[in-house]
């Protein structure tokens, strides 16, 4: 969801000055990068913006981005993500994450989220390794496949992150590649204005262990859905059921040539829509910046709780 | 006349043993009597014995007896199992005829087959009501107005007043056809307005006078009765409660929302507490104001689910990698269990730390009578918190007592910057300085210096009984009624309660024990708190009383070690 309340923003506002540790060439620059500028042509304001990490290279990120920002434990990027939204649903939320932390020790909450529906946005940073641990294979790396920060080849299946979410019921689907700015912008825009929960799966290489999905590699093999005719988004329920079995057979298409572009969108109801049916007055009032006393006296009265146990 | 009353109904679980025991409990507190219950389930849905005390009595009262005055049997099974622990002057109220002089016949057939008929019923349909005959022939023996009886089964039935009507008409009968060998004349009181719950609803009550916005938790026994209690009534206080994929996401959800600017906490019991250890450190490092309902129950691993201990303290103090400030508060009753909930979330906001607060599965599954809490005591005090606009904020910054200025998301000029790695007052982790290292580690232990000094001494502790006598019993949690019940009979011991583990108010306990026979009473193995006094004070307990067979203190077990001239040096309670 889109939340503009203020000027735009001065070009570079929204980088730290904080110096960046990735290593040169790493495709997190991409991702950065087009993060940044997704949020300037945005002018979203600064304060109203929280970006949570969870634990690894691409983690990392939130320490050069000048908006509020929650670096949390290894895998808990998504779940600190969306109770930040829940708590203040007027914060434009953000969740970045690497493979190995979103769809290894993290998997539980990728799929928990799912079935939320928060409405925040999804960066999965995918390169098929743990970087930060010096190259394990991460839950992403394919089968077999054997790059030279590995002792041995991977003996497992790959987790798709595009099926999974799908599968989850994520409502925007989406993969895109760092070294493709204008597309991982593009992608970047559209998934923080979808409302509902977003996922932006990111191709991208990592320069020091993995020399097997390298630049060389994604460059002639990535190809763009949208561009060859397919139509992601979905009107209503029907619809969505029609068009996600397709995007799945999709979202499989590996080898010779990827598939990238929005997969899915559906604009369905959101948690905090439903969490109204529970507590009506949820999002109508703003929790955070509502006072919960009066002079240090609470505001809440438990009288007719107490007479209820009398 | 009788001082104090004690009914028992026993039998499979799901037989409607909740529903005899709760009406009656409800009944006689409405009598203006104190009533505690004692609740000891098997971890399972149906069909497993089960059984559920209810004592009543004139004065204040904080434990079961192991004395039945009236048992109520739903299945042969219980009868077997219960009759040796009736008094011999007391009742068994069974369907079927028992060779036991103390047996009280109703004839239930005859009443359940005339109802059946006037419902236009099979006598099977009913079958299920027979508890209601019992209950209606336990309050015929005890002289209470039928009508209020019937008014507290409406209440249990209000959405369905058809069962109501039929469970209502079933005393009628019995109060017209039973007419009991005994009688039970118990001391009579004067109403007054009290509560009957448990701890679940304690805190609940107290997380909503605190101004809880939201509450993250996965299901576990016995802890998610509280959560469950707070589903009901968020609604009407505006709170979010959710539930999770697992109590990692329980703690980090509450973490997030925490470090978003609401009141948040998480409730668990071992299990769940232990996945949650990461984050509680976490929360340590990233000064986080979370707090942590933690209801013990008998560990480890599964354990035994449904069934109380106090084995957790050590664990609580210790949890989690690092060394980080916490603190940890352990309620000894339902009405501690309130107010300390209200001064857990000021203690969280105002030093930005983890709070853990100890609760058992006694105090989760026990209701008892607690008089209406006095919410003029209760205050709300958030700390350094900023919502409105502000500059040159760091979340980290130094200050004198290592408290800094907290701001949180969508406050001008006041980024937050949250992070788990050790970080500069700005919240960036690419310092791993050495000297930056030292100042921020003592930035965040120093808070403790303001807890041990800023919080009141019975927030701390609480003394009971002569402060001359030689003998002062310690201990903490739920443990504390039956010694409380046992001091109004054996008068040479007193009390120290602790009710904060941590910081550990060493310099006050050392002063009122030094030079006392200390005799330490825990529910647990090993009597945990006597090793956290040694460590801390020096002090050595002369006697370790502890229980850990899942069953809490029986009031007579509780007198018979206290009245020793010198508890062994260990002493194992058995009783179940």
């Amino acid at each position: 969801m889109l939340n503009v309340t203020s000027p735009p923003q001065k070009p570079q506002s929204y980088r730290t000055n904080v110096e960046i540790d990735w290593c040169p060439g790493c495709g997190d620059f991409g991702i950065l990068n087009a993060l940044v500028l997704a949020l300037q042509e945005l002018k979203i304001p600064n304060e109203n913006i929280v970006l949570t990490g969870g634990i690894g290279c691409s983690s990392k990120i939130p320490h050069y981005v000048n908006v509020n920002t929650f670096h949390t434990l290894h895998g808990r990027s998504l779940a600190q993500a969306q109770a930040v939204k829940i708590a203040n649903p007027k914060l434009e939320v953000i969740s970045a994450s690497g493979d190995g932390d979103g769809l290894g020790i993290g998997s539980a909450h990728f799929v928990a989220a799912g079935r939320r529906n928060v409405d925040l946005t999804y960066i999965l940073f995918d390169n098929g390794v743990y970087g930060l641990t010096k190259g394990q294979a991460s839950p992403t790396l394919p089968y077999g496949e054997m790059p030279k920060s590995i002792e041995t080849e991977n003996l497992k299946f790959p987790v798709n992150p595009l099926f999974l979410g799908l599968a989850s019921g994520f409502t925007f689907v989406a993969r895109s590649y760092s070294y493709n700015i204008k597309h991982l912008k593009e992608t970047l825009i559209r998934a923080i204005k979808h409302r509902g929960l977003a996922m932006v799966d990111v191709m991208q290489p990592c320069v020091t262990y993995n020399d097997i999905n390298t630049k060389e590699f994604y460059d002639p093999r990535l190809y763009d859905i949208e561009k060859e005719g397919w139509d992601p988004v979905a009107a209503n329920e029907k619809e969505y059921k029609e068009k996600i079995p397709q995007a799945v057979l999709k979202s499989l298409e590996w080898g010779d040539r990827i598939p990238m572009g929005v997969f899915i969108e559906y604009q369905t109801e959101t948690y905090d829509q439903k969490l109204q049916k529970l507590v009506p007055d949820y999002g109508k009032r703003n929790y955070v910046m509502e006072p919960i006393d009066s002079s240090g006296k609470p505001i809440n009265d438990v009288t007719n709780l107490m007479d209820s146990f009398c | 006349m009788m001082h104090d009353l004690n009914l028992m109904v026993a039998g499979p679980q799901g037989s409607g043993i909740n529903f005899t025991s709760d009406s009656f409990a409800k009944l006689m507190t409405r009598e203006g009597y104190h009533v505690f219950t004692n609740a000891e389930l098997f971890s399972t849905i149906k069909g497993e014995h089960s059984y559920f005390r209810v004592r009543v009595c004139k004065d204040m009262i904080r434990s079961y007896s192991k004395r039945i005055d009236i048992l109520i049997p739903l299945d042969a099974k219980s009868v077997l199992l219960h009759t040796k622990e009736l008094s011999k002057d007391g009742a068994i109220i069974y369907e079927n005829n028992i060779d036991d002089e103390r047996h009280e016949e109703i004839p239930y057939k005859n009443i359940l087959q005339s109802v059946a008929t006037k419902f236009g019923k099979s006598l099977s349909d009913l079958n299920v009501m027979k508890n209601t005959v019992a209950l209606a022939g336990a309050t015929r023996m005890i002289g209470l107005d039928k009508e209020k009886l019937k008014k507290v089964i409406s209440e249990n039935f209000s959405s369905r007043p058809k069962i109501a009507e039929m469970n209502n008409s079933i005393v009628d009968e019995v109060y017209a056809e039973f007419s009991p060998k005994r009688s039970f004349d118990l001391e009579p009181t004067t109403y007054k307005k009290r509560m009957l719950i448990n701890t679940t609803h304690a805190v609940g009550m107290g997380k909503v006078a605190a101004g809880l916005k939201f509450q993250s938790y996965y299901p576990i026994t016995p802890a998610s009765d509280e959560s469950n209690y707070l589903e009901r009534i968020m609604g009407t206080y505006d709170f979010v409660v959710e539930q999770t994929e697992d109590e990692i996401a329980a703690i980090n959800m509450a973490i997030a929302a925490a470090n978003t600017g609401l009141r948040s906490a998480t409730s668990t019991s071992g299990p769940g507490f232990s996945l949650m250890v990461e984050a509680l450190s976490y929360a340590g490092m990233t000064e986080t104001p979370v707090v942590i309902f933690f209801y013990q129950r008998a560990g480890p691993a599964t354990g035994m689910p449904t069934r109380h201990e106090q084995g957790d303290l050590k664990y609580a103090l210790s949890a989690g990698h690092g060394e980080f400030p916490r603190v940890v508060i352990a309620p000894g009753d339902h009405k501690e269990a309130f107010y300390d909930t209200t001064e857990a979330f000021n203690i969280a906001e105002t030093y930005q730390l983890p709070v853990i607060v100890l609760l058992d599965k006694a105090m989760a599954m026990s209701n008892y009578t607690v008089d209406p809490f006095d919410l003029s005591k209760v205050t709300i005090k958030r700390g350094k918190l900023i919502l409105k606009e502000t500059s040159d904020y760091l979340r980290y910054r130094f200050t004198d007592d290592g408290i800094s200025p907290r701001s949180v998301p969508g406050v001008k000029g006041g980024l937050v910057t949250i992070a788990g790695d050790e970080h500069d007052e700005d919240g960036h982790i690419f310092t791993e300085d050495a000297d930056n290292r030292i100042r921020m580690m003592e930035k965040r232990m120093r808070k403790l210096d303001s807890v041990v000094r800023d919080l009141p001494p019975d927030m701390k502790f609480k003394f009971y009984g002569d402060r001359d006598n030689k003998k002062v019993v310690l201990s903490w949690g739920s443990a504390k009624g039956p010694i409380l019940d046992a001091m109004e009979k054996v008068k040479d011991v007193s009390l120290l309660q602790i009710r904060m583990m941590e910081p550990f108010p060493a310099e006050e306990v050392l002063k009122i024990l030094a030079g006392k026979t200390i005799i330490d009473v825990e529910q647990n193995y090993s009597g945990q708190l006597a090793d956290l006094l040694k460590e801390k004070t020096g002090l050595s307990v002369s006697s370790r009383v502890v229980k850990f067979n899942g069953r809490p203190i029986a009031y007579e077990e509780m007198v018979e070690v206290l009245s020793k001239p010198q508890p062994a040096k260990r002493e194992v309670l058995n009783y179940a």
